[in-house]
């Protein structure tokens, strides 16, 4: 790859503010990491368009959807991991831009996933940028949430009855079904991630921790509370230069 | 970053470091004064920055070369150490065989002759060495014609010098260049032939060559090189700065260039045999690959009408750019748009850039590289650049019968990726026809596959709706995708004593029950009443349901309780079962079957061996020529033994890099250790052996530990070996099954030799004698002569009267036989090491000609 554009070293322009370690352990993890962060993602992109996809860079040893903390409902981003870190390069070069469910998605360099990083980090479960934005954006659950607080304040003072949060859309967008695809994730899974595993050791019977519960019928109840039931439409606004809270900018 | 580093680095392109000006002149009189007064300060980042800048941005060398030549007349120091630095760096190249670089400071060194700094009698001896170990090599008694591929990239360097330089060498030193052309001429009648075998894109292609009269690519180079001779060494693709520079220019010192040398090739005996020969061959091919094969897929019509060289040199530019960006896309995309030539280049670019999406064996980058290009340049040219992409795609698509195998799966791959970053949007109308089509029509079974995999990017619905204007190809698209499970409650099946079996289990699952419970609860209760396929059905079946939701599903409930599967199916017969049952479960859902088996296989729950022998049972072998889903599956296997193979090779060469440090400080802290043992000290006014006890304790402790370091990684180099004995085993073992049931199913299928030896010949055996029964290969006659060059000339394509002219038995060997020659081809340098065993147990004497033949032409070996 040419040196003359791009300086190799700078590998991330984001700082987690939640990695234990200097700035010089960061680096090293980023340099070395065979997973990769991806964001900007629709609520409703499944587990398996992400390996569509990213497999096309590499083999993958596991995917991890960001979830909401609250509702256990994805909240538009992911881990991928790949065995090899060529592979985990290939995918932040190639995909990161490109278009995923009709998203212009992000992919970069991860320190590696430690249990807990699923979770949205911001104060309503999700992610942070989902807290803040002022957009309509009906794949990412309509108006950002403190947006939503306030229709609803407003809402209940003139008291136009119920309705559903955030499905105040200043068009409605065209629905195409997508009958029995929007359940699949949540639910909380054990992964082994500490543990280096190879292609030819992925052994089997690990003990499992006693989390791996009846996430299935909070699922299906999660997702028919949520307010945008199925938002397709055909341009998200989204660009892809927003802000990913999760990962603070360095400077 | 400083500012004559962004002029240095923008030179020549339209960007605000120069203004409005266009102009080159403009642009290196700006450059040069900035340059000229830094010079004395940072000659050193000056030098280094500009030989980064020559090697990477080689579409710019002629504003470098005139750069220099400018520098030359300041200061000739400065000159003398580019050139100096140039010879060091193509040494490198050479001795480490660097394609590129090699070929880049060879374009370098002709301009810098062109601007006065370097002599040209110089270039020529450069030259002269070149040809001199390239003629060595394809001598028969003294070099080894098996490195040819070496020996052409040395005489292709050379030509690929002329478009920058011709013109002054011949006016500079007429006759030692005359005797450079007379030479490469005598390589040319010495060499053999280049043959495309095998690596061809079109089928057709690979019969037709042979013997023919096509040109390889050095033929072809040196034929583009005689018209540029003869058009007076003028072209328009090489811009050629340095003349509006002539008058100061020739007051420059030209330096001289010290000598280089070419790596020896490895001297063998003449009496090579045939496989020494082959293997050696497909190293060499590896080392010095060829860098582009033409397409040649847009009519003469509609692509521009370029002189010959300067389509080389086009090429040349797009190859390198594609090269040196790959993973910037801002600036890829840029340069690609904006080369230095007059005139423009669409269709060009577009058949270079599918012209390496297609190459065999690999592209130089992953097949996802060029969809970004792609994409990158239809929104940097959104005027002229996608009704290109579309033209090619349509083109493809007219002779996709005859399409690579290997090409047709990446194309597949590729369109189907393009159309997701692009809304979905393609006129499907053109191609609603392939409906009237037989299914295994190659034309219908690319469009069925691009709807798959777009479904797999997005979802079946957004996919149906993007076919409106087609609506007969919903026909097409896979199924909805939900699994089929077998103790199902939901409908009204009646529910059997396996459905109570089924529930217990998934009851035991949702209770927490470990492995072992549920191990020793199949042996007591499950097993011993209702048998082994009982016991496998409703285990797999109700694991897989439970795993259903998601991959991570999936990986959840295989890590969990692996071993209860592991336990049931412990030997090959019990696995092909077990995979049967996941393509059962997953009939509706290609994707999820090929994960499921993928990732049992990553478990070790089942062998290759295991997923080999299910992919030619009798309900896979059917859809060989109508579907991609068992060679999905055979690819993904074949893929992931490799990956093993190809990891544990990595993790063993850098233990072995690690070695040699951690003996050297083991050696080290013995020695101290030893030399401070053996001094004398006084102990209590009494000599005594021995330094003094802290410090010989701490140094025994680090003596210690570095012989530790170094037998632990001793150790794991020793474990290392032995996986990656076992892995080599493997492979062997999967190849030969591989092999072995190829060449069973075709000798099974395909027709007597006699009737079909090539392949023209089998697509012209009555294409309705077989739509009948796929199991009957007798009854055929034999067509007459006419029918059959008629036949043979439409070769596949699609006719107006008759739809698709080949019959289903023949497509099916087709197809099998283009899956032979596409695994051969990938997998040939793991192929060449067992090749002797293959030759013995699968490549007899009576094996079916066409299949020899397929395997031979993807490993590129002669048939004798």
């Amino acid at each position: 790859m040419a040196s003359l554009f791009k300086d190799p070293s700078k590998l991330s322009a984001y700082r987690d503010r939640r990695f234990l370690g200097s700035q010089e352990d960061f680096e090293h993890a980023l340099q070395t990491s065979i997973t990769v962060y991806v964001g900007n993602m629709s609520f409703y992109t499944t587990e398996e368009q992400v390996y569509e996809l990213f497999s096309r860079a590499g083999e993958i040893k596991k995917i991890i959807m960001g979830l909401d903390k609250n509702t256990k409902t994805p909240c538009g981003f992911c881990f991928v991991l790949y065995y090899s870190r060529d592979d985990a390069e290939d995918a932040v070069k190639y995909i990161s831009g490109t278009i995923l469910d009709d998203r212009p998605i992000r992919v970069d360099f991860d320190w590696g996933f430690q249990e807990g990083r699923q979770w949205g980090r911001g104060r309503s479960g999700g992610q942070v940028r989902d807290e803040y934005r002022t957009d309509y954006d009906p794949a990412r659950g309509g108006y950002g949430k403190l947006v939503q607080r306030e229709l609803e304040a407003q809402r209940q003072l003139v008291d136009y009855g119920g309705g559903s949060l955030g499905s105040f859309p200043p068009v409605m967008p065209p629905q195409y079904g997508r009958h029995g695809r929007s359940h699949g994730h949540g639910g909380s899974y054990r992964r082994d991630y500490q543990r280096k595993r190879h292609r030819d050791d992925d052994g089997h019977g690990h003990e499992t921790s006693k989390r791996t519960s009846d996430h299935e019928s909070r699922r299906i109840s999660d997702h028919d509370s949520r307010p945008e039931k199925n938002p397709r439409f055909r341009e998200s606004g989204d660009s892809d230069d927003d802000e990913e809270d999760d990962r603070k900018q360095r400077s | 970053m400083s500012s004559w580093k962004n002029l240095l680095l923008r030179i020549g392109d339209k960007s605000h470091e120069y203004g409005t000006s266009t102009d080159f002149k403009d642009h290196i009189e700006t450059c040069f004064s900035a340059l000229r007064r830094e010079l004395e300060h940072s000659e050193k980042d000056i030098l280094d920055f500009l030989v980064q800048c020559v090697e990477q941005l080689p579409h710019k060398i002629p504003l470098y070369g005139t750069l220099v030549g400018l520098m030359n007349l300041e200061n000739e120091d400065f000159a003398r150490k580019v050139v100096e630095n140039t010879q060091t760096n193509l040494q490198d190249a050479l001795d480490s065989g660097n394609c590129n670089r090699i070929r880049i400071l060879m374009r370098f060194l002709t301009v810098l002759m062109c601007s006065k700094v370097l002599q040209s009698s110089c270039l020529v001896v450069a030259f002269e060495t070149l040809l001199s170990s390239a003629a060595t090599t394809v001598d028969e008694e003294k070099g080894n014609p098996s490195w040819q591929a070496c020996a052409d990239f040395y005489i292709t360097c050379i030509l690929s010098c002329l478009p920058w330089g011709g013109a002054e060498l011949v006016e500079q030193v007429p006759e030692e260049i005359e005797r450079v052309m007379v030479g490469v001429e005598a390589y040319l009648s010495i060499r053999r032939h280049a043959s495309d075998r095998g690596l061809s894109f079109f089928e057709d292609d690979d019969e037709a060559k042979n013997g023919l009269g096509e040109k390889d690519f050095l033929e072809d180079l040196w034929s583009r090189i005689q018209d540029l001779s003869n058009n007076g060494w003028k072209l328009d693709s090489v811009p050629r700065p340095h003349l509006s520079f002539e008058a100061q220019l020739v007051s420059g010192k030209s330096h001289e260039f010290g000598p280089i040398s070419c790596p020896e090739q490895l001297h063998s005996p003449s009496t090579l045999s045939g496989i020494t020969h082959g293997k050696q061959k497909h190293e060499a091919e590896l080392k010095y690959p060829q860098r582009i094969r033409r397409l040649n897929i847009f009519p003469a019509s509609k692509a521009e009408d370029l002189q010959p060289i300067d389509r080389f040199v086009v090429e040349e530019y797009l190859l390198d750019v594609l090269f040196f960006f790959n993973g910037c896309r801002k600036e890829c995309a840029a340069f690609m748009v904006g080369l230095p030539v007059p005139f423009r280049y669409e269709y060009l670019m577009a058949e270079t850039i599918f012209s390496q999406l297609l190459l065999l064996p690999q592209p130089p980058f992953r097949p996802m590289y060029y969809t970004l290009v792609i994409i990158d340049l239809c929104k940097a040219l959104p005027g002229a650049f996608p009704a290109v992409v579309a033209g090619a795609v349509r083109a493809l698509f007219e002779k996709i019968a005859d399409l690579d195998m290997e090409c047709r799966t990446r194309l597949i791959l590729w369109f189907s990726h393009h159309l997701s970053n692009f809304q979905f949007i393609w006129p499907w109308e053109e191609w609603a026809y392939v409906l009237d089509l037989p299914k295994w029509a190659p034309q219908r079974v690319f469009v069925q596959e691009v709807l798959e995999r777009e479904v797999r990017l997005s979802y079946w619905d957004k996919v149906k709706q993007s076919v409106e204007n087609a609506p007969g190809l919903e026909e097409l698209l896979p199924p909805k995708g939900g699994p089929n499970f077998r103790f199902s409650v939901d409908g009204d099946t009646e529910r059997t004593e396996q459905h109570a079996l089924s529930a217990d289990l998934s009851n035991m699952v949702k209770g927490r029950a470990t492995a072992r419970e549920i191990i020793s609860w199949i042996e007591e209760s499950v097993f011993p009443l209702h048998g082994l396929e009982v016991t496998l059905k409703v285990v797999l079946q109700t694991f897989l349901d439970i795993g259903s939701k998601s991959f991570t599903h999936l990986i959840t409930v295989l890590e969990r309780y692996g071993q209860v599967i592991a336990k049931i199916c412990p030997d090959q017969d019990k696995q092909v079962m077990l995979i049967a049952e996941v393509g059962y479960y997953w009939k509706n859902n290609a994707q999820m079957a090929a994960i499921a088996i993928d990732r049992m296989m990553g478990y070790r729950l089942i062998s290759n061996l295991a997923i080999v022998r299910w992919v030619f049972s009798a309900e896979n072998i059917e859809q060989f020529h109508t579907s991609d889903h068992p060679w999905e599956v055979l690819r993904n296997t074949v893929s992931k033994t490799y990956n093993r193979i190809s990891d544990l090779r990595k993790e063993i060469s850098s233990l072995q890099n690690g070695i040699v440090p951690t003996e050297e400080a083991a050696t080290k802290a013995k020695a101290e250790l030893e030399a401070a043992e053996a001094k004398l000290t006084l102990v209590d006014g009494e000599p005594v052996l021995g330094e003094n006890p802290v410090k010989l304790s701490r140094l025994k402790l680090r003596a210690e530990k570095a012989k530790e370091e170094e037998v632990s990684i001793r150790e794991s180099l020793e474990a290392k070996e032995a996986l990656l004995a076992r892995a080599l085993d493997e492979n062997e073992a999967l190849f030969l099954a591989l092999y072995k049931n190829f060449s069973n199913v075709l000798t099974e299928r395909l027709p007597d030799a006699s009737r079909a030896g090539t392949l023209s010949e089998l697509k012209s055996v009555r294409a309705d004698s077989m739509s009948v029964d796929l199991e009957e290969s007798s009854a055929m006659e034999v067509d007459n002569e006419n029918e059959r060059q008629q036949k043979s000339q439409s070769n596949g394509g699609r006719t107006s009267s008759d739809g698709y002219n080949i019959g289903e038995k023949e497509q099916w060997c087709l197809s099998t036989l283009g899956y032979v020659k596409a695994f051969s081809r990938q997998y040939a340098s793991e192929i060449w090491l067992y090749i002797e065993k293959l030759d013995v147990e699968v490549l007899t004497e009576n094996v079916h000609p066409l299949f020899r033949k397929a395997v031979y032409c993807g490993l590129r070996r002669t048939i004798n």
